[in-house]
């Protein structure tokens, strides 16, 4: 982490439960300002509760801790609200308001003057492409309309902070590419963005830094390209064969591979060590003396780093790929 | 940054007013319901005007009062529009006063004009000023502590405002039965009488008798009083109520499905 950056958001001891279930476990992290982090996990990681306990919409417990820019605010809940834009998952603008109402409400309550919010309205409602549906109700936007309304609501009182709760989530491709720019466009200006979110290659497109999230813990905080390049845990192999193997060819390949798909003239294998696999696939090769094409390496994805990291930390295999 | 600010207040007020009059539940709850209420209690029998004028007055304040502040934060549950609430800066004390002040103005503003009304054909039972004035700010008490009853009602966290409406009712018609509307407390027998105490409506029925100079067993004073108790106690079981209970709307039970989003 560069020393030279301001750090924009601190937490610590983030706890949460509810009853028996602790849903997020004494979690803390740091944001540098102007970055894009990334909260993966599965369903039930954790990722909403915390980004409500770190907005605080959930009380937070007495250890628990939210700095921002190096003020404790923690126990101004009033303060360290207004230093974030929330962006849902699913809209939640008030539907029998205007687009317009549903901004002036939340102008008022942030703090705004009327020509303040008249000002900024405006500005964000062309910026959004949302002029024409001023007078609309919310309720008879589409969801991507709607979602853009979010944006604005969450844009209006120049927050510090913007989070995006599965920002992509149903959206078609169009309104996803549209959403990802805006992303990168407020990383632009300046703004520090927390973005959960599903889509691996969404994060690992957008995301400055990803936190890998399960059981209510973080279980990986790592840059996208250094995830990838710690764990890499699988290549996958990909080759077509020319001649049709017999069945004791095939047989001999499954003994020599534990993780091989073979489809009519096409072999695929699931590889923890590529070269070895492929210095053996050669020797098969070679001892068969078959002809071989389209031979193609498929590199590791975010969303193998993150099956992996789940998988071993839901068997208690990972211990060290949190920092 | 202040606790609580009253423009905050103001714009929720504001807020809960403009969209929640017009919903169902409130129309049929807070006007339908008491209306036909009144036609079937009156129609058909021999009443005096201060009864009737004690029924209707006391009623209309009762049941508007109770009508829109259950529905609010069930609707908004199911909207996720009060997560945007919460996110906001706002706090819990502003968000419980904006919505009891839109539910208080409604029941006011509903009931002072079935009251001018009645008080404009039978102005003999207005006696002094001094009564008016009680009789007004008696409806508006009554507006305060309805909308706080059944705001606390509304504590239970769902999304559904049926489930609400229900269990508001299997509190509010007891109540309105105990509340002296159809029989005085004067007429009770000492054991009945005690049970009506339990009623906050029979404070104000007690009130408006005695403003219309009809026999009354509790002073206009301590009526007033019994009611500014009523306010403070449930506006305090709201606070401690929803406090604990706000939480649990964004993570358990809701509308009986298991939800536990993250």
């Amino acid at each position: 982490m560069s020393l030279s950056k301001k750090i924009a958001l601190t937490t610590a001891n983030l706890t949460k439960s509810f009853g028996t279930l602790i849903a997020v476990d004494n979690v803390s992290f740091t944001i540098e300002e102007g970055s894009i982090v990334g909260v993966l996990g599965p369903n039930g990681a954790g990722k909403t509760t915390m980004i409500r306990l770190i907005t605080g919409i959930f009380e937070l417990e007495s250890t628990s801790q939210v700095k921002i820019n190096s003020s404790d605010l923690t126990h101004s809940p009033k303060l360290l609200k207004k230093e974030f834009g929330i962006v849902p998952e699913v809209s939640n603008a008030f539907l029998d308001f205007s687009v317009w109402q549903n901004l002036t409400f939340a102008g008022t309550i942030y703090g705004l003057s009327k020509a303040q919010i008249k000002e900024k309205a405006q500005e964000l409602l062309k910026r959004f492409d949302l002029e024409n549906k001023i007078h609309d109700k919310t309720k008879t936007l589409s969801e991507g309309l709607k979602q853009r309304l979010n944006v604005c609501l969450a844009l209006l009182h120049n927050p510090s902070i913007i989070i995006l709760d599965e920002p992509m989530s149903g959206l078609d491709p169009f309104s996803v590419d549209i959403v990802r720019n805006q992303i990168l466009e407020l990383k632009r200006e300046g703004k520090t963005i927390l973005l959960t979110t599903h889509n691996m290659q969404e994060a690992q497109k957008v995301c400055d830094r990803v936190l890998i999230m399960n059981k209510g813990k973080i279980i990986a905080d790592q840059s996208p390209e250094d995830l990838l390049k710690k764990i890499k845990p699988y290549t996958n192999l990909s080759f077509k064969i020319n001649t049709l193997l017999s069945q004791e060819q095939n047989n001999e390949l499954k003994s020599i591979f534990q993780f091989i798909e073979l489809k009519n003239d096409q072999v695929n294998i699931v590889s923890s060590n590529p070269l070895r696999d492929i210095k053996k696939f050669n020797d098969f090769v070679e001892k068969y003396d078959l002809s071989v094409s389209n031979f193609k390496l498929i590199e590791s994805t975010l969303e193998e780093v993150f099956i992996h990291l789940i998988k071993n930390d839901t068997l208690g295999g990972v211990g060290n790929e949190t920092h | 940054m202040r606790h609580i600010e009253l423009k905050t207040i103001i714009t929720l007020t504001r807020k809960n007013f403009i969209l929640y009059i017009k919903k169902g539940p409130v129309l049929i709850f807070g006007l339908l319901f008491p209306f036909f209420m009144l036609i079937s209690w009156i129609l058909g029998r021999e009443i005096s005007s201060d009864q009737i004028f004690i029924g209707i007055v006391s009623m209309t304040s009762f049941f508007t009062a109770t009508a829109i502040s259950p529905v609010i934060l069930p609707i908004e549950t199911r909207e996720k529009s009060l997560e945007r609430l919460l996110a906001a800066p706002i706090s819990l004390v502003e968000i419980l006063l904006g919505i009891t002040l839109a539910s208080t103005i409604y029941s006011f503003v509903i009931s002072t004009i079935i009251t001018g009304i009645f008080l404009i054909v039978y102005p003999f039972l207005l006696t002094s000023v001094i009564a008016g004035l009680m009789i007004f700010f008696g409806i508006f008490l009554m507006g305060l502590l309805g909308s706080l009853l059944a705001l606390l009602v509304s504590a239970k966290p769902t999304d559904q405002t049926s489930d609400i409406m229900v269990l508001v009712n299997l509190v509010k018609f007891p109540l309105l039965f105990l509340g002296g509307v159809f029989i005085p407390l004067k007429d009770l027998t000492s054991y009945s009488s005690i049970i009506n105490l339990i009623s906050p409506l029979t404070y104000l029925t007690e009130l408006l008798r005695g403003c219309i100079n009809e026999i009354s067993v509790i002073s206009p004073g301590m009526n007033i009083l019994i009611l500014c108790s009523w306010i403070v106690l449930l506006f305090a079981l709201n606070y401690v109520v929803h406090k604990k209970t706000m939480p649990k709307r964004f993570s358990e039970a809701v509308g009986g499905k298991k939800v536990m989003k993250n």
